[in-house]
């Protein structure tokens, strides 16, 4: 009996992607989250603050996710709280990303211009609502492009989860489990690749469209 | 808590093995690199010319390589190439995915630096009765070597991660191998600590090696 690929096959793999998304969703916010804490702590002025968050940030920029995730399940393991792969496949994404998006941050506060800081300062407000009301809106629309490429990486990179087996299965991991029932690998890899590709342009496009919008309401200011 | 004895007289044993993994990451690191920033640059004077044919191709490759995991392409050389009959070495698809994925992304780095290169600099370089070929080598490249050069160092480390992705097709580089020796041994924990500090090393090196280069000779 030959098996072909019927509609249950198309549900599963977008099952899959829903996985997918909400892995990146997940994470992201998490790891956007601290990446936020650490680039905030990297751009105050402090020496020590600097350097060890840097280090932090090295390490996770270096080493590559397949071995973060390796390594960080059987450290957990070692430590005595062995995890769900998928739980710590979460953890790692989030702690990976963070290194990336506090780079981000970091920039972001540092393209707001010193003296803008200092007038608002001189307005009388405290540090925290000079931060909040002043540096995140400027800082947010500077970096926004860059952060979407980063969850847009995020999202690709969920598909590494299956090496450690991770179950619900996310997008790739699904379609290599129909493959491995079809053995049609062109058309189902050509299919998952469709549904990344459709993620990553609609997010692309929805981050654009909001670029534009703000551009324009700049504009009109001017 | 913590009754966990490192043995790390183990990883000194193997430690031939995990450089021979790690000599093979650093070659396909390279061979993409180079490779890819050939193909890069084709794809960036496609990309500006008249023919609509090219510059569909171009914008295809690069919307392709850009938007679809690493892994998905690993897949495709290594699967999905067999659905026609060519059957690639893991090695093979390796380097063919990681090349793809990085003439996307180095194609993308080049077209900005172009860009970031004023127009008025060309009209002055025709002024000053310079020819095609003199001005891009001694006007536009030096400037657009120097917005590239920060940009397309973090572009290889990338491609060393990426090559990391090979374990799963069977290939022995850095994590490959790590993997491999780790099962013959039961020592998990000790070489994937190893074989994380030397991916760091080599990235931490290249950045080096870049920063100085960078200072150097191109005074950035």
């Amino acid at each position: 009996m030959t098996y072909t690929f019927s509609f249950n096959d198309l549900i599963f793999m977008f099952q899959g992607a829903v996985i997918t998304f909400l892995l990146t969703i997940v994470s992201g916010a998490i790891g956007t989250f601290l990446g936020f804490m650490i680039g905030w702590g990297r751009s105050v002025n402090n020496k020590i603050l600097y350097y060890t968050l840097g280090v932090y940030i090295d390490v996770v920029r270096t080493i590559p996710l397949i071995l973060q995730f390796v390594l960080f399940n059987s450290f957990m393991a070692i430590m005595g709280y062995p995890m769900s792969p998928f739980i710590s496949g979460i953890i790692t994404l989030s702690l990976y990303i963070s290194g990336y998006v506090s780079e981000v941050i970091t920039a972001g506060i540092k393209s707001v211009p010193i003296v803008t800081r200092k007038s608002a300062r001189g307005l009388g407000m405290t540090y925290m609502q000079d931060f909040i009301n002043v540096v995140i809106p400027i800082g947010v629309k500077n970096v926004l492009p860059s952060w979407v490429g980063l969850m847009l990486g995020l999202m690709k990179d969920t598909s590494l989860i299956a090496v450690m087996g991770a179950t619900p299965p996310e997008l790739l991991r699904s379609s290599q489990i129909i493959i491995n029932r079809i053995h049609e690998p062109i058309f189902i890899l050509l299919g998952a690749g469709v549904f990344y590709y459709v993620m990553c342009y609609s997010i692309t496009r929805l981050a654009d469209i909001y670029e534009n919008k703000e551009k324009r309401k700049m504009a009109e200011i001017r | 808590m913590f009754d966990y004895t490192f043995q790390w007289r183990v990883v000194w044993k193997k430690f031939p093995d995990l450089l021979d993994g790690a000599f093979l990451t650093l070659e396909l690191t390279i061979l993409s690199s180079i490779i890819g920033l050939i193909i890069a640059s084709v794809l960036v004077v496609m990309q500006k010319s008249e023919n609509k044919f090219f510059r569909g191709f171009t914008s295809t490759w690069i919307s392709l390589a850009r938007n679809t995991p690493a892994l998905l392409q690993i897949y495709m050389f290594y699967f999905g190439l067999g659905s026609f009959g060519i059957h690639l070495s893991s090695y093979i698809s390796v380097l063919a995915a990681i090349t793809f994925n990085n003439a996307g992304y180095m194609t993308e780095i080049l077209r900005g630096g172009f860009a970031s290169v004023s127009r008025n600099q060309y009209l002055a370089a025709k002024g000053i009765g310079l020819n095609k070929f003199h001005t891009y080598f001694y006007v536009i490249y030096p400037q657009v070597l120097r917005t590239v050069f920060y940009p397309m160092t973090n572009q290889v480390i990338w491609a060393m991660m990426g090559t990391s992705l090979g374990i799963i097709i069977g290939l022995q580089e850095l994590t490959g191998m790590t993997t491999f020796l780790q099962s013959q041994t039961f020592r998990p924990f000790e070489f994937y600590c190893i074989a994380a500090l030397m991916y760091l090393v080599i990235a931490k090196f290249t950045l080096l090696l870049s920063f100085l280069v960078g200072k150097r000779f191109l005074r950035i």
